[in-house]
């Protein structure tokens, strides 16, 4: 499975990226925000988008929204992480199509479940 | 000191420790801090708006921030770095989400600024209110020593 994993902090892409690598996926990606993203999104397959919800430039419900009016992109689950565990974030999210969300702290048990559930709905397996 | 305000800070920290850093923490004596100053080393600073208005700075000492830094990257840092300092911001946010979430659950709505993170020991802050500053110490272990460090979460919300 190969992984993009969307923030602007780098520090919280290496904690996903440390989470992740104890559910045994190690082919991660970066990007340090939705725009840089997209660009990624043009040039290479993914398996499944990670990302953050409040980020500079381009927010986490803007890059989502982007991905899911593209024919290509909307293809790949996404699911975003976020602390904001407020009702209206989480409804904002889900109108915009977000496939699965995960609200911090999780740990790398939940994360696979989150993981798993969401392959699922597009018929894949993690 | 209203328990009503501390208890969501309590949960929270432990919450985040257990999933995030896989760690237990105990909390020791709240107390009212003298002086509107950081705790420790490396402090991640939020304000809350809303229901209410107030700061939470979350404080390390210096070897308790690399700790947390090499437990939730799964990296080695030697000293506090631009990525222990990134590691503590992240850390506050998470907590104070946390916290947040508990408000919510009793009825109290809180909406938090992006954290900023200050390095040095004793930093004057402004912590908003005209309330005294309540400081919360959870203390934890980071080696099979037997040693331990702390975090200080220091709040004041009206």
């Amino acid at each position: 499975m190969k992984v993009l994993i969307v923030d602007d902090f780098a520090t919280m892409r290496k904690i996903v990226r440390n989470v992740l690598r104890q559910i045994n996926i190690e082919n991660v990606i970066e990007a340090e925000n939705g725009k840089h993203a997209l660009g990624m999104l043009d040039k290479e397959a993914f398996d499944l988008i990670i990302s953050d919800w409040i980020m500079p430039e381009m927010t986490g419900i803007d890059f989502l929204k982007a991905c899911k009016e593209d024919e290509e992109k909307k293809r790949i689950p996404f699911i975003m992480v976020t602390a904001e565990a407020q009702k209206e974030s989480v409804l904002e999210a889900i109108k915009a199509g977000v496939d699965n969300y995960i609200v911090k702290p999780f740990t790398p048990d939940k994360l696979r479940e989150v993981i798993g559930k969401t392959m699922v709905k597009f018929g894949r397996q993690m | 000191m209203d328990v009503k305000y501390i208890n969501p800070f309590v949960l929270a920290a432990q919450a985040v420790f257990k999933t995030m850093l896989g760690i237990e923490v105990a909390m020791g004596k709240p107390l009212l801090k003298e002086t509107r100053t950081t705790s420790g080393d490396v402090t991640g600073i939020m304000s809350l708006v809303g229901d209410r208005k107030g700061t939470v700075a979350i404080s390390f000492r210096g070897k308790g921030a690399i700790f947390v830094f090499n437990t939730l990257v799964g990296e080695t840092a030697e000293k506090v770095n631009a990525d222990v300092v990134d590691a503590i911001g992240e850390l506050t946010n998470i907590i104070s989400g946390q916290a947040r979430k508990e408000f919510e659950n009793n009825g109290i709505n809180l909406k938090a600024s992006i954290p900023m993170v200050v390095v040095g020991t004793e930093v004057e802050t402004n912590f908003i209110t005209k309330l005294p500053v309540v400081s919360l110490p959870f203390y934890f272990g980071v080696n099979n020593n037997g040693d331990k460090e702390v975090m200080f979460l220091d709040f004041s919300i009206e």
